[in-house]
């Protein structure tokens, strides 16, 4: 009997702490992630959730692993938060991934797609399944190229064009123990679109394909060669962090033309010419329009010049900003932008 | 002993050829080949494309269907969507204000650090508390202690799920022989298939973020849950089983009064490499969307930085030390603390603990201690950077006599990996299957010349071959050096215990620490290419080696080495006469262990240039082919069955066991 009224108050007591833990759970101040996706606080998410079908239903953005889907990302959400009471939460995300989410509806929008490596994603989601739609173009364009660093120019000046590379000698500038007698082509991560095997082949060039396997290898090889002079021809693309801080120089290839970018669609293996301009656009879950019609209709506006998208960019890779404070610092400095897209 | 031995080997006359054969034959076959190959003239074709099991098209088929089913079909909307909401639920929810991590975020961080000391003390005593509370508040030191929350609330869902299904299936596989069989294949798949290839499938099956990532991490570590249990179970000795039916114990009672108390080690080992194996896969859960420590090593991968890399690689294996520690500690019987003579009854202790976490909790949110607190913080990545910086400019060139690592880098590239790939392409496909099968028949029989030659054109048919010829040579060249490393370093750990204590904290974090951290550092060192994948597979695959061949050396029986001793043998004919030859098939197991680590580097190896099949299991994920990615993922799962059963049939073929030896 003692021993059992014993037990009970112990419980009592240990139920009392949860109570006193949990009852004010939705009070506690947010623990804020270290990383870019920074969850809403508490008290705003629950509000929002139960809204549901009202204007303020919380929204997920997802931000790919690149500086300028990070500041379209934290540009969005603080406008969503401050002028509609969107609750939005960021989430990091791989590219590949963010269509199955933005399908299932887990992900509600990304404002930063390169047309270039998704248009099966494209035509699964947004033409056949219609589970995806196009939001409009974001407004920055970007390039797909071939670059060589300052060690290779001032090697060979004739590597800023490709004829420069029909040159036997010129291509052996940049062999590898690997690539022998042949220069090095190297490209970094295998899931971004490239031609250049065929433009290689086709254009009947000294030059060996090598895959690095990520953007961090190729990032790596840049940087050694940076550090010890050697001439290095790859895949590249503007906009990049990396551009910033070591000079690549693009190689001209032949220019784009209809008949070329045929074979692309085709894949008949002919490609021989440079890449073409890529116009970054935004897309949504289908479900978003319903959901949170207002932020739709937002995010559809939303466009940022390039000069704009690197502004911020250079506040986060160069001033070491975090993504929302640099954001926070645009947004701040250029309300009438803002107004624009809320008109 | 070979008389005995010798009339159960029908077909080979004698022993040695059985022992010696397979590596002797691989050896003459291989000698000629690269003559051959790197001579030049006469090639074979490629391998003829009606042997085509059109595994690609019907997976990108099936991934197509899943694709546009997902939304409408019932095996979809009635079955997996509700799993993926109660796995999402239990993790975090979708906005992280349900499940473990709702917990761990009321009890804040003192509170969290109370519930790992008392859980601690529960199970492994004070010692498993201190480590615990320590390496845990180790990460919040570091600055990550959100991000190693979010990461732990997923960790140890999926540690739970793996249990909940490895335990039983291995009780199965324990009293079953045929459901032990059946099993092997698919545990095997299970641990060599990269994540890669099916973390897309995942991703669309149960959606993004934590439910597709606990299920690619329970994938990836319920093997040795299961493979352990299974292993503890068939341990137990036919004279406790038997003592048991003797009393007439049922089944049930038998499993649960015998066999499972005497599998305890065993399944404790298990669990510890379940959390060993699922803390690995934080990284790609991060690609998914699960963010915590993993998102930090990826955003310090695509920025470069080392230090940003490095320091959440640390938290991870701090907070898998402090999660191992707590769960599988093994208290000592007669160890009774003071909080046990001071409370008696176990409800009390239980409630007394329960009133601690609590009570340390509410003061906690009392004073306001929400986020750890940040003069306790110290920032780690400058000093890293600036040490890593140090190497890269003093060790890459310029050393005397061997030149630095870039120099290391051309040579293995054109001395070894080139003219190994070279005569592994060369040698026509239905040859090498021939050889294979051949080395499989003297090193196994007949049973292994078949699984070897099956799996040879299995690769053939996944249309992988001259990829896998490519990913063997790598392989090969990896385990080599791995070997070449390990076996002598644990032969210096089994001989000193100064060394063996010495070599612990680094095997421990070799093993733990996601090779992404190492990744840049190690590709700047050498060049992108397959060196620096060499490398990663080394660091990654040396501490089985070390540990196993360490194990073997001081398994032996000390009465027999006091024998050899006073029959005057000196340390090193001991060494080589009698605890080598004793510890062999622990070293071949460590050896066999290595293999099948290098085999899981192959993708990682494919992130710095390596290429190969490794590539093709990648373009699963970043391209979405899930047809190539299977194909590739499948061949390397073909090749390291082939490499696994012949060096596991060398080591058990072995005429002297050590248990016997006493």
């Amino acid at each position: 009997m003692n021993i059992s009224l014993r037990r009970h108050a112990g419980w009592l007591v240990a139920g009392t702490l949860i109570t006193g833990l949990a009852g004010c759970g939705s009070s506690k101040t947010a623990a804020s992630p270290s990383s870019a996706a920074t969850t809403a606080p508490a008290a705003v998410t629950t509000a929002g959730a139960a809204g549901g079908g009202a204007a303020g239903a919380g929204i997920t953005i997802a931000v790919n692993p690149w500086t300028g889907s990070a500041v379209n990302a934290n540009v969005a959400k603080i406008v969503l938060e401050s002028k509609l009471g969107t609750p939005t939460t960021l989430k990091d995300l791989d590219e590949n991934v963010t269509w199955p989410g933005m399908d299932a509806g887990d992900v509600d929008a990304v404002l930063e797609v390169w047309p270039s490596g998704h248009s099966a994603d494209m035509k699964t989601y947004i033409d056949e399944k219609k589970s995806v739609v196009n939001l409009g173009l974001l407004g920055p364009k970007a390039k797909i190229g071939w670059y060589v660093n300052s060690a290779a120019l001032a090697a060979d000046p004739k590597v800023a064009t490709w004829e420069g590379f029909k040159d036997a000698a010129t291509a052996k500038k940049f062999s590898t123990a690997a690539s022998g007698e042949l220069g090095q082509f190297l490209m970094g991560d295998p899931s971004y679109v490239s031609f250049d095997e065929q433009i290689i082949k086709n254009l009947k060039l000294p030059l060996k394909y090598t895959v690095a396997g990520s953007e961090a290898a190729l990032i790596t090889a840049i940087t050694q060669a940076e550090t010890d002079k050697k001439p290095l021809l790859l895949q590249f693309w503007q906009p990049h962090w990396l551009q910033t801080r070591v000079k690549l120089t693009e190689v001209k290839l032949p220019a784009v033309t209809p008949e070329c970018l045929k074979s692309a669609d085709a894949k008949d293996g002919n490609y021989a010419c440079d890449y073409a301009v890529d116009n970054l656009f935004k897309a949504a879950s289908a479900k978003l329009a319903t959901k949170n019609p207002k932020a739709a209709a937002f995010l559809t506006k939303l466009s940022l010049t390039t000069e704009q998208q690197s502004t911020i960019a250079a506040y986060i890779d160069g001033d070491k900003m975090t993504p929302d404070a640099a954001a926070k610092k645009w947004v701040d400095a250029n309300a009438d932008v803002i107004k624009g897209w809320l008109a | 002993m070979a008389v005995v031995t010798a009339p159960r080997l029908a077909g080979t006359a004698n022993p040695m050829v059985r022992r010696w054969g397979g590596p002797v034959a691989a050896f003459l076959a291989f000698v000629v080949a690269w003559k051959l190959a790197n001579r030049g003239g006469l090639t074979f074709g490629d391998t003829p494309t009606w042997i085509d099991a059109h595994i690609k098209p019907w997976f990108d088929q099936l991934y197509k269907w899943i694709v546009r089913n997902n939304t409408k079909n019932w095996l979809f909307t009635g079955f997996l969507t509700p799993i993926s909401h109660a796995l999402r639920w239990v993790v975090s929810g979708k906005n992280d204000n349900v499940g473990v991590l709702w917990v761990l975020h009321t009890l804040r961080w003192p509170g969290v650090l109370a519930l790992v000391g008392v859980v601690g003390a529960k199970t492994g005593g004070r010692r498993a508390a201190i480590v615990g509370v320590l390496t845990l508040a180790g990460c919040g030191v570091l600055g990550f202690w959100d991000a190693t929350m979010v990461s732990l609330a997923l960790m140890v869902v999926s540690v739970a799920i793996s249990v909940l299904i490895g335990v039983p299936v291995g009780i199965w596989a324990g009293l079953s022989d045929r459901a032990e069989k059946a099993i092997k294949g698919i545990l095997d798949t299970a641990q060599v298939l990269p994540a890669y290839v099916y973390l897309l499938p995942a991703v669309v099956l149960f959606g993004i973020g934590n439910a597709g990532a606990v299920v690619a991490t329970v994938i990836f570590a319920v093997a040795p849950a299961i493979r352990l249990t299974s292993l503890g179970i068939r341990n137990v000795p036919v004279v406790a089983n038997e003592v048991g039916t003797a009393f007439g114990s049922t089944r049930l009672q038998l499993l649960k009064k015998v066999q499972l108390p005497m599998a305890r080690r065993a399944m404790l080992l298990g669990l510890n490499q379940v959390i060993v194996m699922a803390f690995g896969i934080l990284v790609l859960a991060a690609v998914v969307g699960a963010g915590g420590l993993g998102q930090a090593i990826n955003e310090g991968l695509r920025k470069n930085d080392v230090g940003l890399t490095f320091v959440p690689g640390v938290c991870i294996v701090l907070a898998a030390i402090a999660l191992d520690r707590i769960t599988t500690g093994e208290r000592k019987a007669s160890s009774s603390s003071r909080f046990q003579t001071l409370l008696p009854s176990a409800t009390h202790r239980l409630v007394t603990a329960v009133i601690a976490v609590l009570g340390v909790a509410l003061i906690a949110k009392l004073v306001g201690a929400s986020s750890f607190p940040k003069s306790w913080q110290i920032k780690t990545a400058k000093p890293v950077n600036s040490f890593v910086n140090w190497i890269n400019n003093h060790i890459r060139k310029g050393v005397p006599l061997i030149g630095g690592t870039g120099t290391i880098d051309d040579v293995l590239v054109r001395d070894l990996l080139i003219p190994l790939r070279n005569t592994f392409q060369y040698v026509a496909w239905w040859l090498t299957v021939v050889i294979v099968a051949f080395i499989g028949w003297l090193s196994g029989g007949k049973k292994l010349a078949l699984l070897c030659g099956f799996c040879m054109l299995g690769i053939v048919s996944l249309r992988m071959w001259d990829l896998a010829m490519d990913t063997l040579s790598q392989v090969l060249v990896a385990v080599l050096i791995s070997v070449a490393l390990a076996i002598p370093i644990g032969i210096l750990a089994g001989r000193s215990n100064a060394v063996e204590r010495a070599l612990r904290p680094i095997l421990d974090a070799a093993q733990v620490l996601p090779p992404f951290v190492y990744l840049v550092p190690v590709a700047f060192l050498f060049h992108v290419g397959p060196v620096p994948g060499v490398i990663a597979s080394v660091i990654y695959a040396l501490p089985p080696g070390i540990r196993l061949t360490s194990l073997g050396l001081r398994e032996v029986s000390y009465a027999t080495r006091e024998a050899a001793i006073s029959f005057g043998a000196t340390p090193r004919q001991e060494l080589f006469k009698v605890q080598l030859p004793l510890a062999f098939r622990s070293v071949m197991l460590g050896i066999n262990q290595t293999i099948l680590m290098v085999f899981s580097m192959v993708i990682i190896s494919a992130l710095i240039g390596a290429g190969g099949l490794g590539l093709q299991a990648v373009y699963g994920l970043t391209k979405k082919e899930i047809g190539t990615g299977v194909a590739g993922g499948m061949s390397i799962v073909l090749l390291a069955i082939v490499l696994d059963r012949l060096t596991q049939a060398w080591g058990s073929r072995s005429g002297v066991d050590p248990s016997r030896s006493v």
